[in-house]
C-alpha cells in the first residue's frame, strides 16, 4: 500500500507503478506514505531523526542550522528521508527532478523492505510516531513544572548517554523470551543460526562466552543507560527522561548496525527497479549520472552504498539468496558473509595505513583476509567503542566501574573523560573508566566533577 | 507543514542562544584575534563557532589504518593526501567536529562589548546639538493663521475668561473669544544629538610596520567601529595610510598594503585637517581620528608641526583624538612620549602603547571609554 496523498498526480501515478514493480520483485513492506517538502522542511524533520514530533531541543536546532547551511552553500543535499514506522514515512524533497523523485521513491521501497523484514529491526518500536509524539507531550509537561533551564540541562546529560547501550540486547532478549514478542518472529532455524554465528564471531566473543543472567540492568551490562534509568539516586521525572532516551535509542541503534547493507539493499532495487521499464529513456542517461552520483567513492575511499551494493551483486552472482541476506544480517555479519577474496580484488579494496616516517596514507595492504578484518573491526559494535559497566560496587560507597574493551582502537581520552563527568551527574558518585591508551593501561576517575587519571597494569588485562 | 518550521525556529532560536552565550563568555580571545574580521555584513556578522557537541565515547585516531578502494600498489601513497581516518567511509557514524557559521546582529556585537569592556554610551556633544527641522505641530502660541487655529483650547480660554467675569449665564451659554483668548496650534522643534558621525583610521605603513603590528590596528578598527556604529545612525569611515605621504584608500588596501619609506606623520594630520574642513564639517558630525603607527616619525621638527596641528586645528574640531602606539622590533615609540608631553592636559586626546595582541581590548576600553 502506498499513500501519495501529498504528491502531484503525475508523481502519485509513478508511485503506484514503482511500488507494483517493488512487489513484483518480492520486497514487502509496510504501508508507505509519501510527503513532499520543500527542502528545509525536509532538514527540518531530518534535524528532528525524521520525527517533527519530537520534544524540543537546542541540539535539534543546531542539526537544522548546520543541515541548512550545507544545503544553501551547495555542499550537500538531503535526497531521501524514510522513517521506520507502520506505516513507513518517506519525505520527498520538492525541487528535485522527475527523474529524481522516481529513483528516490524505488529505494524508499528498498528501504521500508528492509525495516520490516531485516531481523535487527523486529524488536524496534513500529509506532515511533506516536510514541515520539508522546515523550514530547511529557517533556513540556516537565519543562512546565520543572523549568526551561533545569529540563533542558538534564536532557543534555541524558542525551550524551544515548550510545551506551547494548545494540546486540533487544534481538537477544526477543530470543530468549524475556520480552513477550509483540509480533511473529517467523524465524527459521537457519536465521537463529545465522544470528549465533553473528554473536559468537572472534568480535563479539565476550557475548559468546556466556549467556548474559536474565537480570536486566544489573551489572556487567553493556546498557549503561538502562542501568542509570533504573538504578540511578534521581528524581523521578529525570528518570521518565532517561527511559525515553533510551528507548529512543534504542530504537536508533539498528540504523548504526545496518548502514551498509540497508543502503545497499535500497540501492540495489533502486537501480533494478527504476531500469526495468520505470524510467522512460529520456531519463536514462540523467539516472545513471544520479546513481554514479550517490554510490560514488572519492578516490581511494569506500562508499556505504556503493559497498552494500556491490556486496548484493556479488551475493546474487555467486547464487546465494540475497532476500535470506537482507533478512538476518547487519553489516558485520554480512561482510563476513559475502566478502571473498574475489569480491576484494574485483572492488580494488585495500587496508591503508599511515606511514609514520613519512606522514603519508599508504595502500598498506591487499590481503582480502585482512582487509575483511579491518572492515569488520571498524563496524563492530555500530562504529563505536564498547563499553561495558562492569561494576557498581567499586569502593566504599558504591561507585561505578566501567571497561572499555579495546580491540585495538584508543579512545579520544579528552571526550571520555567529559563523559565520565556525564555519568557521575547521573549516578551521583564517582565514575571510572579502565582503558588502554598508547599501550598504557589507565584509570580515569570522574569524582566531584573533576577527571583524574593514573596509569594502572590492571587496565591493560581488563580491556583485553 | 508549517508547524514544523515554526517548532524548528524556536529550537534554532535556543541554539543560538546559546552561542551567543558562548560567544559574549569568549569575547576576549575574539577581542585579540582576527577571526572575526572581513566576515562582516551589511547588519550582520557571521561568527564561526565550534559545533558544540554532546560528549561522546569515541575512538581516538591511534591507529591510521582503515579500509579504502582504488587502484594502486603496496606502499602506494593514497590520492587525496592529508584525509586523516575519519574521512574514509567506514568510520562508523563519527561525523568530526564542524564549524558553523552564526549570524549575529551588529548591534548585538557591539552590545557584547560594551558589556564586556563597560564602555559607556556616548554622550551627546554639548553644544554641538543641532535643532532638526520638521518636528510635529504639538505646541501652541498665540498668533498664527486661523487655519491653524486650535479650536479647543481658545473655546477653553474664552470659557474660562467670561466666568470668571461673571458673565457665564447658563441659560444662554454663549462665549464669544476675544483676540487675547485665540491660540494657535504651533511646530515644536527638538533638539537632537547628531546623528551622524566620521571615523578617520590613520596608520603607518612605513616599512618598520609589520605584519603583526597591521593586524593589530586591524583588529582593533574592527572593534572600534563596530562600537560606534552602535552609537550612531550614520557612519562613515574613512581609512588614510601614510609614509611619507598620505592617501586615502579603501578598506581592503588599508589592511593589506605595504608602503615603505620614511614616515611623516604630519601628511596624515593634514590629511584628516582638509576633510574635516571641506567634507565633514564639525557642526555636522562627530569625528573621530584615530591614529596609528609604531611610533617613529620623521623628525623632531614633524612632530612639533603634528603636534600644533592638532593642539590648533583638529582637537577644537573633533569628539576626541585617540593615538595607538603598536610596538614595532624597529620603532622607537619616541611619537606617543611627544604627544602625551605635549597634550597630557587635553582631556580630547588618548593615547594608548599595545605591545601584543593580549592589550588590544584594555587599548579600546581606553579609547572608547570617555563616552565622547
Amino acid at each position: 500500500m502506498v499513500t501519495t496523498t501529498s504528491l502531484p498526480p503525475e508523481l502519485a501515478a509513478q508511485a503506484l507503478c514503482i511500488e507494483g514493480e517493488a512487489k513484483a520483485s518480492g520486497l514487502d513492506f509496510f504501508e508507505v506514505v509519501f510527503e513532499m517538502l520543500a527542502a528545509r522542511d525536509v532538514n527540518a524533520v531530518a534535524a528532528y531523526g525524521g520525527f517533527p514530533v519530537r520534544y524540543s531541543s537546542w541540539r535539534f536546532g543546531m542539526d537544522y542550522e548546520r543541515l541548512q547551511k550545507g544545503y544553501e552553500y551547495g555542499l550537500s543535499k538531503i535526497y531521501e528521508l524514510v522513517i521506520n514506522n507502520d506505516p513507513t514515512y518517506a519525505y520527498l524533497v520538492r525541487s528535485n527532478s522527475d527523474m529524481e523523485q522516481k529513483l528516490v521513491m524505488a529505494h524508499v521501497f528498498g528501504h521500508a523492505d528492509f525495516f520490516k523484514q531485516n531481523v535487527w529491526f523486529g524488536p524496534t518500536e513500529r509506532n515511533m510516531v506516536d510514541v515520539m509524539s508522546r515523550h514530547a507531550g511529557r517533556v513540556r509537561d516537565y519543562v512546565e513544572a520543572f523549568g526551561q533551564d533545569e529540563v533542558e540541562r538534564f536532557l543534555d546529560v541524558a542525551l550524551s548517554l544515548d550510545t551506551l547501550l547494548d545494540p546486540y540486547m533487544p534481538l537477544r532478549g526477543k530470543l530468549q523470551g524475556d520480552h513477550p514478542p509483540t509480533e511473529k518472529l517467523g524465524l527459521s532455524e537457519r536465521a537463529r543460526r545465522s544470528f549465533e554465528a553473528v554473536i559468537s564471531s572472534p568480535l563479539d566473543r565476550t557475548d559468546a562466552a556466556a549467556p548474559k543472567p536474565a537480570r536486566l540492568f544489573a551489572p556487567p551490562t553493556y546498557d549503561i543507560v538502562g542501568f542509570l534509568a533504573e538504578n540511578a539516586p534521581i528524581e523521578r521525572w529525570q528518570r521518565d527522561v532517561l527511559r525515553m532516551i533510551r528507548d529512543e535509542a534504542y530504537y536508533f541503534a539498528p540504523q548504526r548496525m545496518t548502514k551498509i547493507i540497508n543502503e545497499g539493499w535500497a540501492s540495489f532495487w533502486h537501480s533494478r527497479i527504476l531500469t526495468s521499464g520505470i524510467l522512460d529513456a529520456s531519463e536514462i542517461v540523467e539516472f545513471a549520472d544520479c546513481h554514479s552520483g550517490a554510490t560514488l567513492a572519492a578516490p581511494g575511499q569506500l562508499n556505504p552504498y556503493k559497498l552494500g551494493i556491490e556486496l548484493f551483486r556479488h551475493a546474487e552472482q555467486s547464487g546465494q539468496d540475497i532476500f535470506r541476506l537482507r533478512r538476518m544480517h547487519n553489516d558485520v555479519s554480512f561482510i563476513d558473509e559475502v566478502v571473498d577474496e574475489e569480491f576484494a580484488s574485483r572492488n580494488q579494496l585495500f587496508v591503508y595505513q599511515r606511514n609514520a616516517r613519512t606522514g603519508r596514507t599508504e595502500v598498506a595492504d591487499r590481503d582480502w583476509g585482512a582487509i575483511k578484518e579491518k572492515l569488520l573491526s571498524e563496524l563492530s559494535w555500530g562504529g563505536l567503542p564498547r563499553i561495558e559497566l562492569q561494576s557498581a560496587d567499586e569502593g566504599e560507597h558504591g561507585e561505578l566501574l566501567l571497561v572499555h574493551k579495546h580491540e585495538g582502537r584508543d579512545l579520544k581520552l579528552d571526550e571520555a573523560g567529559e563523559m565520565l563527568l556525564m555519568v557521575e551527574k547521573v549516578w551521583g558518585r564517582s565514575v571510572h573508566l579502565l582503558t588502554v591508551d598508547d599501550g598504557q593501561g589507565r584509570r580515569l576517575t570522574a569524582e566531584g566533577g573533576e577527571i583524574r587519571a593514573v596509569e594502572t597494569k590492571t587496565a591493560e588485562e581488563a580491556c583485553a | 507543514m508549517g508547524f514544523q518550521i515554526y517548532r524548528m525556529e524556536r529550537d534554532r532560536a535556543r541554539f543560538r542562544d546559546i552561542v551567543r552565550g558562548k560567544l559574549r563568555k569568549d569575547l576576549r580571545k575574539y577581542l585579540s584575534t582576527s577571526e572575526l574580521l572581513g566576515r562582516q555584513g551589511k547588519h550582520t556578522i557571521s561568527i564561526p563557532v565550534p559545533q558544540i557537541e554532546l560528549p561522546r565515547f569515541r575512538f581516538g585516531d591511534n591507529s591510521g589504518q582503515g579500509v579504502g578502494q582504488g587502484p594502486g600498489e603496496k606502499g602506494d601513497p593514497m590520492d587525496g593526501e592529508g584525509r586523516d581516518a575519519e574521512g574514509h567511509g567506514t568510520a562508523g557514524d563519527q561525523e568530526g567536529r564542524h564549524i558553523l557559521e552564526v549570524e549575529v546582529e551588529l548591534a548585538e556585537l557591539a552590545e557584547m562589548l560594551g558589556d564586556e569592556l563597560e564602555l559607556p554610551n556616548i554622550e551627546p556633544r554639548g553644544n554641538k546639538q543641532i535643532s532638526t527641522d520638521g518636528g510635529r505641530y504639538t505646541g501652541l502660541r498665540t498668533t498664527g493663521p486661523n487655519s491653524l487655529r486650535h479650536f479647543r483650547r481658545t473655546f477653553r480660554r474664552a470659557l474660562r475668561r467670561t466666568i470668571a467675569a461673571g458673565e457665564w449665564d447658563p441659560e444662554h451659554p454663549v462665549v464669544i473669544p476675544i483676540r487675547d483668548d485665540e491660540r494657535y496650534r504651533a511646530r515644536r522643534t527638538t533638539p537632537r544629538p547628531e546623528s551622524s558621525a566620521v571615523i578617520f583610521h590613520m596608520m603607518d605603513v612605513s616599512g618598520s610596520m609589520g605584519r603583526e603590528q597591521k593586524d593589530i590596528v586591524r583588529i582593533k578598527a574592527f572593534w572600534i567601529d563596530t562600537w560606534l556604529r552602535s552609537q550612531y545612525q550614520n557612519i562613515e569611515v574613512v581609512y588614510v595610510v601614510h609614509d611619507a605621504v598620505a592617501k586615502i584608500v579603501d578598506h581592503d588596501a588599508f589592511f593589506h598594503l605595504r608602503e615603505s619609506g620614511g614616515t611623516k606623520i604630519s601628511s596624515a594630520y593634514e590629511l584628516c585637517l582638509k576633510l574635516i574642513m571641506e567634507k565633514y564639517r564639525p557642526e555636522n558630525w562627530n569625528i573621530y581620528p584615530f591614529h596609528y603607527s609604531d611610533g617613529d616619525n620623521w623628525s623632531a621638527r614633524d612632530t612639533e608641526r603634528c603636534i600644533n596641528l592638532l593642539s590648533d586645528e583638529i582637537l577644537p574640531r573633533v569628539n576626541q583624538f585617540c593615538y595607538g602606539q603598536v610596538k614595532s622590533a624597529y620603532g622607537s615609540g619616541q611619537f606617543k612620549k611627544d604627544i602625551d608631553g605635549a597634550l597630557s592636559d587635553d582631556e580630547r586626546v588618548i593615547t594608548t602603547n599595545v605591545n601584543s595582541r593580549e592589550e588590544i581590548p584594555d587599548s579600546i576600553r581606553a579609547f572608547l571609554g570617555k563616552g565622547r
